[in-house]
């Protein structure tokens, strides 16, 4: 085993890690502003990635465009599913223990899960995306699509943070997130903002999902199975901390990739866990409590 | 909704007959009362990752069922089929289960498809003494039924592994790695292959389901530089590997199961990369005057080709042979008296028979050997079959066979 088999995994880890945290980016956000850990976010990714394929298969004449508006699409109606569970789902139980909200969300998931399979069907679906081979940078292999996730991912992290720190928007959200009552009586308008954020969480699961079907495949079951490793680099990252969510992510993926040759492939998942464990032992609050967080 | 339109009214309906409704929740456990028809249970992967082949393997259930009460029914007695859908998901799988042993009071369960799915059912169905037949591969099966009541009409993985090997050899192969999806039946696949193969193992892994990318993986495989990889696998993982290893630039030949290795496949991910792949897959008892039958039948029942969906074959089998063994533990036998007469009228020594009809008829002169649609069907000690299997080759984008092996 040589160094250039082990940079290879950490690059794999990586991808991973920036996919499972552009999730977790969405599922911070939620947990930073509304207080609850919202499990629906993995199954509206699942919806994002299902719409980008109903459009992309109408228009795949128009060739990687095509991908483009794929995304776009993907975004505005997850934002929209996400949206319209907030106004549905989540608005009133917003004054409540945070473990409502997550049943709720669980269930929210559940009925997103059995509309599309109702009307989608089980079947496995596919973007059509004409296959290039790897690219060589140094010892590294890359897939060019790889190369977008982690572009894309990092795009969108910084995307967050300017809206967060930089927009009235985002310094609203801050406000509810550090004390709903406070920011209530000072005039901050509690269920617009709140509908920007759920927007910007849906968009977010929206691209992760958009992505996860372009690097894998379609299935109704996909968000779900994102949804624990988003957890944990939600946690890994100190929860609302939508840096620390990407880094956790990335972390976490990295760890389990470069185990493999010591643990084998059957157990690498459990080594993310173990990490995380081992993290939050030394510091319970996450890595990055202290740093920019949603509040 | 199509997937799931096969309920139980759709499959009383399909069977025509009223009394169904009367007879939920009969209180005799098993017992076949002469009048009241025998309850059979169909379990099937209506929808789900095997709901490609479900319905079909119902309405073959049901259409043996319709053939055995045109010839008069089994020892005097009627068949009621009453359908339920396993999900291809144990949880929901072990819930009909119990429905369909506690309210319907069924003397058989026929057609568990997936491995995980007749893992988890056999433990109801042993402890309550229903008979148990399944198209599922995992080894375990085999060595878990040690009340000898569970029936297996597909290959199991082991014998998967051991055409696999076969076919390695034919095709002249001297070093192979291989892949297994991390569950019974993926890992029995590639153990049966590595067991029974002359040639060296240059790399072997087992993988998670449901990883984002694979690419660690085929990273180690490749790295040995293998004439094949062999897989343990299934569609949604199959397809990530394959388009990766493209991209990596690999060079090595698969042999891919046929349940992994299908047009699905070839859709997903468009003909140069599948150029080449053998998939493997076990056939039908195709030369047989059985196959003929039930091929004409399933046509007029579905509108497809028996060849579209083997499992809907073992099915019928399944339906045909638990019907001969009713008619030859005669009249008034319970699920047990049955289920000990199965070898009876499926294994050799006996006048060889093709249909329902003409077993009953030849069980009145002597013992009879079913030779089924999906196989021989003669069961060895385990209560498993060993089918043929059929190697094909992936070709500008169609599957084309290319030879039948028999192990």
């Amino acid at each position: 085993m040589t160094v250039a088999y082990l940079m290879n995994l950490a690059v794999n880890g990586a991808v991973e890690g920036l996919l499972v945290g552009l999730l977790a980016l969405a599922v911070t956000l939620v947990f930073g502003v509304a207080r609850f850990p919202n499990a629906s976010a993995g199954d509206v990714a699942m919806v994002g990635a299902y719409s980008g394929w109903l459009l992309q298969s109408a228009i795949v004449s128009l060739g990687p465009l095509s991908l483009v508006f794929a995304g776009v699409t993907a975004m505005a109606s997850a934002a929209l599913v996400s949206l319209a569970l907030y106004w549905l789902v989540f608005r009133a139980l917003s004054g409540r223990v945070g473990v409502y909200a997550l049943i709720a969300s669980i269930g929210a998931a559940f009925v997103l899960r059995s509309v599309v399979t109702f009307f989608l069907g089980h079947d496995q679906q596919v973007f059509a995306v004409p296959l290039t081979r790897a690219l060589s940078i140094g010892p590294l292999r890359v897939l060019p699509i790889d190369l977008w996730v982690g572009a894309i991912a990092l795009a969108a992290m910084v995307c967050v943070f300017v809206i967060l720190r930089m927009t009235a928007m985002g310094r609203r959200m801050r406000a509810i997130a550090d004390n709903p009552q406070l920011a209530m009586v000072s005039g901050i308008p509690a269920a617009r903002t709140m509908s920007g954020l759920w927007l910007m969480a849906g968009a977010l699961s929206g691209l992760a999902g958009c992505l996860l079907g372009l690097k894998t495949v379609i299935a109704p079951e996909m968000g779900w199975d994102l949804l624990l490793p988003a957890f944990a680099a939600t946690i890994l990252g100190s929860v609302g901390n939508p840096l620390g969510a990407v880094i956790g992510g990335v972390i976490i993926g990295i760890a389990q990739e470069v185990s493999t040759p010591f643990v084998g492939f059957t157990y690498k998942i459990a080594i993310g866990f173990v990490v995380m464990l081992l993290v939050l032992l030394v510091r319970p609050e996450g890595l990055f409590v202290a740093r920019a967080r949603v509040r | 909704m199509k997937n799931l339109q096969m309920n139980r009214r759709h499959v009383l309906a399909g069977l025509g007959t009223t009394a169904a409704l009367a007879t939920v929740g009969l209180p005799v456990k098993h017992a076949r009362a002469a009048g009241s028809p025998a309850m059979i249970g169909a379990l099937n992967p209506v929808s789900g990752a095997g709901s490609a082949y479900g319905s079909g393997m119902q309405k073959a259930i049901i259409m043996a069922a319709e053939e055995i009460n045109a010839a008069g029914g089994a020892a005097g007695q009627m068949i009621e089929v009453i359908g339920e859908d396993t999900q291809t998901s144990p949880e929901a799988a072990v819930n009909a289960a119990k429905k369909l042993v506690e309210v319907n009071n069924v003397g058989a369960i026929l057609g568990t498809w997936s491995s995980g799915v007749t893992l988890a059912v056999m433990p109801i169905t042993t402890a309550a003494g229903v008979p148990l037949m399944c198209t599922s591969g995992a080894p375990a099966i085999s060595t878990e039924d040690k009340a000898d009541l569970v029936w297996r009409f597909q290959a199991t993985n082991d014998r998967f592994g051991r055409a696999f090997a076969k076919i390695a050899d034919r095709e002249g192969y001297k070093t192979a790695a291989t892949m297994a999806f991390n569950n019974a039946s993926g890992i029995g696949n590639t153990e049966g292959f590595k067991k029974s193969w002359g040639g060296e193992i240059v790399g072997d892994v087992v993988y998670e389901p449901k990883r984002p990318s694979y690419r660690s993986e085929l990273q180690q495989v490749m790295a040995s530089n293998p004439d094949v990889i062999v897989m343990g696998s299934y569609l949604p993982d199959t397809t990530i590997i394959l388009r990766e290893w493209f991209q990596l630039g690999g060079k090595n030949k698969w042999i891919i199961p046929g349940w992994a290795a299908n047009d699905k496949l070839v859709e997903a991910l468009g003909a140069e990369v599948c150029e080449g792949v053998i998939s493997v897959e076990s056939v039908s008892n195709e030369s047989a005057e059985s196959y003929a039958h039930f091929d004409k039948g399933y046509q007029a029942a579905t509108g497809s080709p028996a060849s579209s969906n083997v499992y809907a074959a073992m099915t019928y089998d399944m339906m045909i042979v638990w019907g001969l063994a009713m008619a030859a533990a005669g009249e008034g036998a319970d699920s047990a008296a049955v289920n000990a007469k199965l070898r009876d009228v499926g294994n050799p020594d006996g006048a060889e028979v093709y249909t329902f009809a003409d077993g009953v008829e030849a069980l009145k002169s002597g013992p009879i050997n079913y030779q089924g649609a999906s196989s021989r069907l003669d069961f060895d000690e385990y209560g498993d079959v060993t089918p043929d299997f059929g190697m094909s080759v992936i070709k500008d984008g169609k599957i084309e066979r290319v030879a039948v092996v028999s192990i």
